[in-house]
């Protein structure tokens, strides 16, 4: 532990985490006012006293409305990779364990889907099943999962031929041992990183989705849905494009920086 | 060349040839988290013209370090704390980097360890040759390739000219070294360093290098000091010889007398431990012979092409799949040492893994009176009664699993011990491969390489098995290290009667250990004989050449032997 | 480069097209309600309804709309005709195509040209304060979604009085050169952020690695001057990953695109795609879909044959 915190990396991506993960369980309690509370006199104002991080064009708290956007920002991350990587991992170790024709065909299958950029395949999951919220997240679930299949299916196989799940193999274990003691332990750590990371890309198509008026729907305090309300006043206010702007990419930053972090920590042959 | 038996003669103005390299008292540490680590300390060592001086010692000896600081090429946490190394009376310490620039390659030069990765994959051998004459010699790119070609010629490639335009994936690997050894060699430099230039070689590659670099040395005078940790062979190739310990040179002079009349402990033990064919190490054989296991007719087909491949592309199907092991006749005795030698790629180790049912194979192997077909006809109770040891102990340990668990799982798998009687056996075997009791609780990677494997061979004697297979076990581990587990395999097998096919490269050590030797090669046992025959007349000219090639030391007297024990 | 290692790349990338053929057809084929309803309104006659159904083969099983569908394109480079716009969705995706290309390549030749060096200056420089500030740029770099970035260019760099580009639109470079140069500007910098950011990263990491081997040490050990090290020894063999590393970013390029074209309403396929989801526009969504598909698969095998030409390993693996 000592060891990990000795790089840069990993302090500001777990400041940064923390700070992110402090306002998704707290902000909407710590927010100073309303976040739907207009304040006609004070609109589309920069930071000040009152209002730290200025008002949008309804003169809306700036800060306020971050806060109680955090929760649904950050959840929109974590649960859609879950999702993702909980799928894409049963079938990623199930085409690693069997090998054979099973695998092939579900590589083929997956190089096929890999082949759709994954925001345009969150596009058209979303067309299918209608924009919001829980649909943007189930698309988002359902573009990551050939990846994360892929990155297990590559875990396990470099595991797979490692010699002490060969010896397991030649005492004669079963295939669940197998799997189980030896092979996933193992393969953990490169699911594990990659998820970190995926959650920052989450967190972004959630966002965009937000943004194009796909994802979270108004009065929604959803960071990219925010960004694009404020659109219209921008040149006169910077600020309400900015700071929603400026969360997006901390979460997202902190994230990252958190997931290459515990890369370098987990895997010997990185650090330096 | 003269062999001096004086003391070195200290480099005073008076002296009227500088020594080639003179090392004086030279110290040097590294800086870690845990402080400074001393790699070596008060380092005296001088090569004089024409002279190759070895240094020998092993892992983590700092005989590395030692060539990184000749050639001034030190990582940035390197510090040194006092001493001098002088190239031909200059002192190198004073050098800038871009001073030094221009004595690397040119006045001194080295040979790596691995040829493999010290080219550059995806630049031309020729270029790798040429740039360094265009460097120092400022020769054009005709003249350089020129040079180069006759270089290259020197060192023995029969083809040299071709050889220019080829990348590196395309030699072999001794095709390689040969390339490292001419580049080395090319601007006639005053000092060559050689970092243990053969250990990644097949053991007649290996031999063909080693005489290369005595051809060499007799045709350019050159100095050199040879690095390695193989005592046996450095007695073949260097007229002094430093033995280096923990960052100490504890003994240094003429190779004869070292190797002779050791005067330290650890040149002793050293001597000690390198294997000698001459002294037997292993258990009586085996009266009568009864047979265990019988491989009638066993081979392995790696890559072999798919129907679809055969339909498609007939011609690349017939080279797709290449014989792993052909036509393998071999028995082996209940209770005897079995050793299988060979070279890489030999199919010595696919032996193993057909052995442990882990390789599909062809053919019938008969395991005591039960017949099996196929891989999936070797059922639990084959699998309980042969074990498998394998080359790194690093990677047949699971590293998230106790060393416990790790011995406890064949006593659970195979019910060798009733549930509660477990952790107590554990206890047992671990005493037996002499590790302490509570390496239990410990992690793989919070052990040395050695004591991993002796935890590996725990394991294989916990199923208590008929057969035990041994891939290499003693390759990745010191030779002090290598000796004490050959050592400890041997006792296990005088207590538990368990037979043992022993697969290795090294000759001498087989020698030692077994009852029957055979000889794999290009997937085909193409010999079989009783230790005793080894130098019989009647051996395979394949067998004949591998003996010839593995350097028995010599110069290591049985008296020396005695006179340790 | 043998010839069986072409024929097998192009194996795997028709194979990859097939299932991509099968994918986009599932997902617009599963889109809800029926989709002549939606095209026609809800208070369509029935007659009307069929009618329409029968033109779109929805009257079909599902085979029989895939065969239609993918046949017209084998055959015919028929991609049938767009629901809203009136027009062969070949001659609307056909002209998107091409806006997209001229953005997507000045991003794309922006980037190579300017992360290459930038993530190998990194690797030299090591743990110095320019590592830092690379490292650092990067790292922002990737947590900028675009339509931030592009909604801060505008915001900096398009205000409707001081603005030194325009906020949106396209001029094609043949009628204008200067006019096209000045619209591409802003799409094209949110666009290559993100993908400079990734690949100097990585060019700096693989470098780094080429770096530390034993064939970078024996060069320096042969006294041959840094210079030519690095950029005879250690640059040539960063290339072929650094080239792997932008083939696959090709795939977020062309997500970004879509992002991009819509916020600075640049007429290409992401735009199209945009307006053809929001109005079911079926033909042109699926035509789209699987263009991008193939640019995708072509680029990667476009890039394995840059790799196996750089890299001597792989020519005759």
């Amino acid at each position: 532990m000592r060891k990990f915190f000795s790089s840069p990396t990993a302090v500001v991506g777990t400041t940064l985490l923390t700070i992110v993960l402090f306002a998704a369980l707290f902000g909407p309690l710590i927010a100073p006012f309303d976040p739907q509370e207009f304040h006609p006199v004070a609109r589309l104002q920069g930071p000040s006293a009152t209002y730290w991080l200025g008002t949008d064009q309804f003169g809306r708290d700036l800060l306020s409305r971050i806060l109680n956007g955090a929760p649904a920002t950050v959840s929109f991350g974590l649960f859609s990779t879950a999702i993702g990587v909980g799928v894409g991992s049963v079938i990623g170790v199930i085409a690693g364990v069997s090998g054979g024709w099973v695998d092939s065909t579900i590589m083929r299958i997956l190089d096929g889907l890999l082949a759709v950029p994954d925001l345009l395949f969150t596009l058209l999951i979303v067309t299918v099943l209608g924009g919001g919220m829980e649909h943007a997240l189930l698309a988002v679930a359902v573009a990551f999962t050939p990846g994360m299949a892929r990155i297990a299916r590559s875990a396990v196989l470099s595991v797979r031929t490692r010699d002490y799940v060969r010896a397991a193999v030649a005492r004669g274990e079963s295939g669940f041992y197998i799997v189980t003691c030896e092979v996933l332990p193992n393969a953990l750590s490169p699911i594990v990183v990659e998820s970190t990371i995926r959650v920052s890309f989450a967190i972004m198509i959630g966002a965009t989705l937000g943004f194009l008026g796909l994802g979270a729907q108004p009065p929604s305090t959803e960071w990219g849905l925010m960004v694009s309300e404020a659109r219209q006043f921008m040149f006169r206010n910077p600020w309400c494009v900015a700071i929603p702007g400026m969360s997006i990419a901390m979460a997202a930053l902190g994230f990252n920086l958190f997931g290459d972090a515990l890369r370098d920590a987990l895997d010997p042959r990185r650090s330096h | 060349m003269t062999v001096s038996l004086a003391p070195a003669p200290t480099d005073a103005a008076s002296s009227k040839e500088k020594p080639a390299l003179a090392i004086r008292n030279y110290s040097l540490s590294y800086k870690t988290d845990s402080g400074l680590v001393t790699a070596l300390k008060n380092i005296d060592l001088t090569i004089k013209k024409g002279q190759t001086i070895g240094l020998v010692g092993e892992s983590g000896s700092g005989k590395s370090s030692m060539a990184w600081s000749v050639m001034r090429y030190l990582p940035p946490n390197a510090v040194e704390t006092g001493g001098a190394i002088r190239l031909a009376g200059e002192e190198l310490l004073d050098y800038t980097q871009r001073q030094m620039l221009d004595i690397r390659g040119s006045r001194m030069a080295m040979v790596f360890q691995d040829p493999s990765t010290s080219l550059n994959p995806t630049m031309r051998i020729g270029e790798q040759i040429a740039e360094t004459l265009m460097r120092h010699r400022g020769l054009s790119k005709i003249e350089a390739f020129a040079y180069a070609e006759a270089a290259l010629a020197r060192t023995g490639i029969t083809r040299p000219k071709e050889m220019l335009t080829r990348y590196p994936h395309e030699a072999s690997g001794g095709e390689k070294q040969r390339v490292v050894i001419a580049t080395a060699f090319a601007c006639e430099p005053e000092l060559i360093i050689f970092d243990e230039p053969t250990t990644a070689l097949d053991i007649l590659t290996a031999r063909q290098i080693l005489d290369l670099f005595n051809q060499l040395r007799e045709e350019t005078n050159v100095s050199a000091l040879y690095i390695s940790h193989d005592l046996g062979l450095v007695s073949r190739v260097v007229d002094e010889v430093s033995v280096l310990h923990h960052g100490v040179i504890v003994e240094s002079g003429p190779v004869d007398e070292v190797f002779r009349r050791p005067k330290a402990d650890y040149t002793r033990q050293l001597i000690g431990a390198v294997p000698n064919p001459d002294r037997w190490l292993g258990v009586d054989a085996p009266n009568p012979p009864k047979t265990l296991v019988k491989l009638d007719a066993i081979g392995v087909q790696y890559g072999a092409p798919s129907k679809f491949q055969k339909m498609f592309w007939p011609d690349d199907a017939e080279k797709a799949g290449y014989w792993g092991a052909k036509d393998v006749n071999l028995t082996v005795r209940k209770g005897e040492l079995l050793g299988v030698v060979g070279e890489s790629g030999s199919g010595k180790s696919t032996i193993a893994k057909v052995l442990a049912g882990l390789q599909d194979f062809h053919g019938k192997l008969e395991f005591d009176g039960q017949s099996i077909t196929s891989r999936k006809g070797i059922d639990k109770s084959y699998r309980r009664r042969v074990q498998l040891v394998f080359q790194h102990p690093d990677a047949s340990l699971n590293p998230r699993q106790k060393i416990g668990t790790i011995i406890a799982r064949p006593l659970k798998l195979y019910g060798v011990v009733p549930r509660e009687k477990v952790s107590a056996r554990v206890a047992e075997l671990l005493e037996m491969v002499r590790l302490p009791a509570d390496f239990a609780h410990r992690y793989p990677h919070q052990l040395s390489g050695g004591q991993k494997q002796r935890v590996a061979i725990a394991r294989a004697f916990a199923a208590e098995p008929d057969l035990v297979i041994c891939d290499e076990v003693t390759a990745a581990l010191d030779v002090s290290v290598q000796a004490a587990v050959a050592e400890l395999l041997v006792k296990l097998q005088k207590d538990t009667g368990t037979a043992c096919v022993f697969i290795t490269h090294d000759l001498n050590l087989i020698r030692q250990l077994a009852h029957r030797i055979a000889v794999m090669h290009h997937g085909k046992l193409v010999d079989l004989f009783d230790r005793d025959d080894a130098r019989s007349p009647a051996r395979d000219a394949y067998t004949k050449a591998l003996l010839d090639a593995v350097p028995v030391p010599e110069t290591l007297a049985p008296e020396t032997i005695t006179t340790e024990a | 480069m043998t010839r069986g290692y072409l024929i097998r790349r192009l194996l795997a990338i028709l194979l990859v097209l097939v299932i991509v053929t099968f994918a986009v057809f599932a997902i617009t084929a599963i889109l809800p309600g029926n989709a002549a309803i939606m095209i026609l309104g809800e208070y369509a006659t029935p007659d009307a309804v069929a009618a329409l159904q029968r033109q779109l083969h929805l009257d079909q099983p599902w085979y029989m709309q895939y065969y239609s569908w993918v046949s017209g394109i084998l055959l015919h480079g028929d991609f049938g005709m767009s629901l809203r716009l009136s027009l062969p969705v070949s001659q609307v995706v056909g002209e998107a195509f091409l806006n997209s290309a001229l953005l997507a390549v000045t991003a794309l030749v922006a980037v190579t040209i300017i992360a290459i060096p930038l993530g190998a200056l990194a690797a030299l420089k090591r743990g110095t304060a320019v590592d830092l500030a690379i490292g650092l740029f990067s790292y922002l770099g990737t947590a900028l979604p675009e339509f931030v970035t592009a909604t801060l260019l505008l915001v900096f760099l398009a205000a409707p009085n001081s603005g030194l580009f325009p906020a949106g639109g396209f001029v094609a470079p043949w009628d204008d050169m200067v006019g096209f140069a000045s619209h591409i500007v802003l799409p094209a910098v949110t666009l290559g952020l993100i993908l400079l950011a990734h690949v100097s990263r990585q060019v700096r990491s693989e470098m780094s690695e080429v770096l530390a081997s034993d064939y970078i040490r024996a060069a320096r050990l042969k006294g041959l001057t840094e210079r030519r090290v690095i950029r005879r020894h250690a640059l040539p063999n960063s290339l072929a990953p650094a080239v792997a590393v932008i083939s696959l970013d090709i795939g977020y390029l062309l997500g970004g695109i879509i992002v991009v074209e819509e916020i600075f309403a640049w007429p290409g396929l992401g735009r199209l795609l945009m307006y053809a989801l929001e109005n079911r526009d079926l033909p042109v969504i699926q035509a789209v879909t699987l263009l991008l598909a193939t640019v995708y698969a072509v680029s990667n095998l476009i890039s394995d044959i840059v790799i196996a030409l750089l890299d001597p390993r792989v020519r005759y693996a």
